[in-house]
């Protein structure tokens, strides 16, 4: 434990120092990106080699304790956001308002105790695998849509504008944030639809309204009603930011909270 | 009057209402989440007004004869909300319990189904052979390998293993091993009025879950005498310290308590009581099952992955205009 312990905190201090100097980029108007990109490159990397080695000692993947979800989220979101940086130069500068979010969430997983939990055998699917790598795929999505809806509020609250500059005007980027949570919207429901297969096959039913169904469905119709109330209003791009977050808070809530409101996010799990 | 019913088509239609709609949704599943009595309303007025707007929105808005992806869309969607209503009105969920080497004859300890169930369980048979459950320290259960025997269609005997993910499908009847099993005595009743002795067993409550409470109170076949009935054994089954296997006790004794005479009974002892004479037989496991009705399932699945595709097909379309770096 102690071997993979070390290398996730590593990794961490490399998420932090590109996560920083990303940010400080976009204060200090530098462009240090080739640097930014190399040391979350290495961050993930490490994280990979940290996350490869706990699930080799307990046997399964880490879906279960809160470490466990905190950490694989962490690392999906940042390679989200890696690749949004990596290849859509525009919002790069979105890193000021995205990589504060996984410095939360990093600074969660250190205080989380790292302790195992049990693999119920209903859990022995690879429906599990496809059901969580959409729900991460749908989380990176908004994510990397907040930092850039962030970044769209900023500006309209005065804050950072000059900063911001080299960003595409807020029209584009109201543009790019829904292209987002299109993306966010197809994977939301496949996640729904790869989890009700998984719950028809562990629990003998597809939906049964558990803490953690009924806040994903509600968290599908926040984003359906986010990407309908855009066409339908032509919403400025403010008023998309702002639907956004919501989204994203509400699909944190989900993810990260509802765990701690129930005893079993998904009743009959264990 | 066709202009008015063109007029209330394209209020229904609107994407506003839309919107509205959406709002009530989640409102009713707040409701229905948050409230002690069932408040199926709740879901049901929204999705109804759901599938209206969808419909009326086909029927009357110009765009989607132009954007075919997004038709097929917004059919699936309606095809979804009328698949989960036929769905509703025509499940059966319930719960059973067979003792090993017992027949499934159709009863069910408890069941709901909707109004328009039309039971076909009395054609089905299966017969619960026996299971093993592998058990991980700390009495981490593991995954449940149960041998069952069922009729085919022609009539011929088969036999395979489910549990956990696996379910057994007869007629589109569902059965899936739960984690409730235990302990079930056997016995023969000899009625004192004589004829052909009744074999039967009794469920004791779930094992492990009710380790310390292994007792049930029952009465035979047409004997108005109560019984309580303990099964009492002092090795460890399940070892909290090693992995271990669920099994029956190798030595174990039955505690019988009848009015006020109490006895312990081994395999092949009698207990005489004032209306017949009760034959332990023996131990056995039980296992119990839920079972799952719903022949919507692939037409829902396959509604599901049409709108998916649809949607993907839509948007890719839309933003393949335009380079997303640009």
């Amino acid at each position: 434990m102690e071997l993979e312990l070390g290398v996730l905190w590593a990794a961490i201090v490399f998420y932090v120092l590109g996560g920083s100097l990303a940010i400080l980029s976009v204060v200090l108007k530098k462009r240090p990106e080739r640097t930014v990109l190399a040391l979350l490159a290495t961050g993930l990397a490490l994280h990979t080699l940290a996350l490869g080695v706990r699930w080799e000692r307990v046997g399964h993947g880490p879906f279960i304790t809160m470490f466990e979800i905190l950490s694989s989220n962490i690392w999906s979101l940042t390679v989200a956001f890696l690749l949004a940086y990596w290849r859509i130069p525009q919002v790069r500068p979105a890193a000021a308002v995205v990589m504060p979010i996984l410095f939360v969430m990093m600074g969660w997983l250190m205080l989380t105790h790292p302790g195992e939990g049990h693999f119920p055998p209903t859990y022995r699917t690879v429906w599990l695998y496809i059901h969580i790598g959409f729900g991460k795929v749908f989380l990176g999505a908004v994510l990397v849509a907040v930092g850039i809806s962030g970044v769209i509020l900023l500006r309209s609250a005065g804050i950072g504008v000059e900063k911001f500059s080299p960003l595409p005007d807020s029209g584009r980027l109201d543009e790019l944030s829904f292209r987002l949570m299109a993306v966010g919207l197809i994977f939301e429901t496949l996640m729904l639809v790869a989890g009700a297969i998984w719950a028809q096959d562990a629990w003998g039913r597809y939906w049964a309204w558990d803490p953690l169904e009924t806040w994903a469905f509600l968290t599908w119709l926040a984003v359906a009603f986010a990407i309908h109330a855009r066409l339908t209003f032509k919403t400025q791009p403010q008023t998309g930011a702002i639907m956004i977050v919501a989204v994203f808070v509400l699909a944190f809530l989900t993810f990260f909270g509802v765990p701690f409101i129930s005893t079993s996010p998904h009743k009959g799990a264990v | 009057m066709q202009v008015r019913i063109e007029a209330a088509l394209k209020a229904l239609a609107s994407l506003k209402l839309t919107l509205v709609i959406l709002v009530a949704l989640a409102a009713g599943i707040v409701v229905s989440y948050n409230s002690e009595v069932r408040t199926t309303w709740a879901l049901v007025v929204p999705l109804v007004l759901f599938a209206a707007n969808l419909a009326a929105a086909v029927a009357t808005n110009g765009i989607f004869r132009r954007q075919t992806a997004l038709l097929v869309f917004h059919l699936a969607l309606i095809t979804i909300v009328l698949l989960v209503a036929a769905g509703r009105l025509t499940y059966l969920k319930g719960q059973l319990e067979l003792a090993e080497g017992e027949t499934f004859s159709g009863f069910l300890k408890q069941q709901e189904a909707g109004p328009f169930h039309w039971s076909r369980l009395d054609r089905i048979s299966f017969v619960n052979e026996g299971f093993r459950i592998q058990y991980a320290p700390g009495v981490r259960r593991g995954r449940t390998e149960n041998v069952v025997a069922w009729q085919d269609g022609s009539g011929q005997w088969q036999r395979g293993v489910i549990g956990d993910q696996d379910p057994l499908v007869l007629r589109g009847y569902r059965f899936y091993t739960s984690f409730n099993k235990g302990f079930a005595p056997t016995f023969l009743w000899h009625a004192r009025g004589g004829g052909e002795p009744q074999f039967g067993t009794i469920h004791l409550p779930s094992y492990p879950i009710h380790e310390y409470r292994q007792a049930l109170e029952w009465q035979p076949p047409g004997s108005r005498q109560t019984l309580w009935t303990q099964l009492q054994f002092d090795e460890v089954i399940l070892d909290p310290e090693r992995p271990s296997e669920f099994r029956l006790p190798r030595d174990h004794t039955l505690v019988v308590r009848a009015g006020g005479e109490r006895r312990e009974l081994q395999p092949g002892d009698r207990l005489e009581l004032p209306d017949g004479t009760l034959e332990y037989r023996g131990l056995r496991s039980w296992m119990g099952y839920t079972v799952f009705y719903d022949w919507t399932l692939p037409w829902l699945f396959a509604a599901c992955a049409v709108a998916v595709g649809s949607l993907g097909w839509h948007f890719w379309g839309k933003f393949s205009a335009r380079p997303w770096d640009q």
